[in-house]
């Protein structure tokens, strides 16, 4: 069985999915997992599908010809390898938000992911909006992360605190806890 | 007393409704300690209701007071709801919720923030009490239960509402 990566790209209207479902249907493609949104008026959709003989993109790639060309989308595949697949995040850790806002002005998000990365803090979700006003435009940035175990928590507020000094956000960490029922 | 397994989607028994107790039989009472059993034997496990365990009559279990939020707020403790029907509720607030029947995700469910519930306890007399936050999310769920409804069916957006749990460990 093969696995392949879709991304579609394009300005956003309604039958985007109809056609890329029908393309992967007709192909005998299977969708394992998928998700997509709207940013700014382009719609972008990112799929996981297999193939129960297909192993290379070659005989995919043609079949969605059509749709690039008539709904203008960038359709791009990639063949994935078999350990590549996860169905279960590897990844432990305690699952925190991030919250970060203040004034728009470049650099938020790197300043703050940077530290994370060093401090090997995986980002599980991301965000990032601009509200407010046209004349006073405020940067939201919203993270779901696994904090590792083991990790300084003084330590990372300290840094947090430094950031928050720099460019004047504010910037909130907590667990997310999650009623077991 | 036993821990009895609990019944995961989708097995087609917890989307159906549940029958009324009619009184609190020694029957009854047998399912309440195995409930208590099934959901104190659950890690962090604060409520549970019958049709989890595949009995489908109107009983639910909550004691928030074993979780860390539960326990800093306003709670009854170990409560067992025995037909119980919410008559009011008030307010808004969303909780991460996680189902011990649909263990692969966890979800941002919106409820009521308060509710007036009515229903039997234990010794088979009537109650009425008052609930709020984290307790109240707990009672909410809990009675969907009874009438086959999952949290699933509460998920506004699967983009920002539900969250494939991670495994630890």
């Amino acid at each position: 069985m093969g696995h392949f990566s879709v991304s579609v790209v394009g300005r956003d209207r309604p039958g985007i999915v109809a056609e890329v479902s029908r393309v992967l249907f007709e192909q005998g493609c299977n969708i394992e997992d998928s998700t997509c949104t709207i940013l700014s008026g382009q719609f972008a959709m990112i799929l996981v599908i297999s193939h129960p003989k297909m192993a290379g993109v070659g005989d995919l790639n043609p079949a969605f010809e059509e749709v690039r060309s008539k709904m203008g989308l960038m359709v791009t595949l990639h063949a994935l390898k078999d350990d590549e697949v996860v169905h279960e995040k590897a990844f432990s850790g305690q699952p925190h938000i991030i919250s970060v806002y203040g004034a728009d002005r470049p650099g938020i998000v790197y300043m703050v992911t940077k530290e994370l990365a060093r401090r090997k803090v995986n980002i599980t979700d991301l965000n990032t909006q601009v509200v407010g006003s046209k004349d006073r435009p405020v940067y939201v940035m919203v993270l779901e992360v696994d904090l590792p175990e083991g990790i300084d928590m003084k330590e990372l507020e300290r840094e947090f605190d430094r950031i928050r000094k720099e460019l004047n956000v504010s910037i909130t960490l907590r667990p997310i806890e999650t009623m077991e029922l | 007393m036993a821990i009895l397994p609990i019944l995961k989607f989708p097995e087609p028994l917890l989307k159906e409704k549940s029958a009324p107790v009619e009184s609190v039989t020694p029957e009854i009472s047998g399912v309440i300690d195995d409930l208590l059993d099934t959901m104190r034997a659950s890690p962090g496990g604060v409520g549970i209701s019958a049709p989890q365990v595949g009995v489908l009559r109107r009983i639910v279990a909550v004691d928030v007071s074993a979780s860390k939020r539960g326990s800093r707020e306003e709670n009854h403790g170990l409560l067992v709801l025995i037909n119980p029907e919410i008559l009011a509720k008030g307010g808004r607030q969303v909780v991460r919720e996680g189902c011990m029947s649909i263990p692969d995700y966890t979800a941002n469910i919106e409820r009521a923030q308060w509710v007036l519930v009515d229903a039997v306890d234990r010794e088979g007399k009537q109650v009425i009490l008052e609930s709020v936050g984290f307790e109240a999310v707990a009672i909410q769920h809990e009675v969907d239960h009874l009438d086959g409804i999952l949290f699933l069916d509460r998920v506004s957006s699967v983009k920002t509402d539900l969250f494939r749990r991670k495994k630890y460990r």
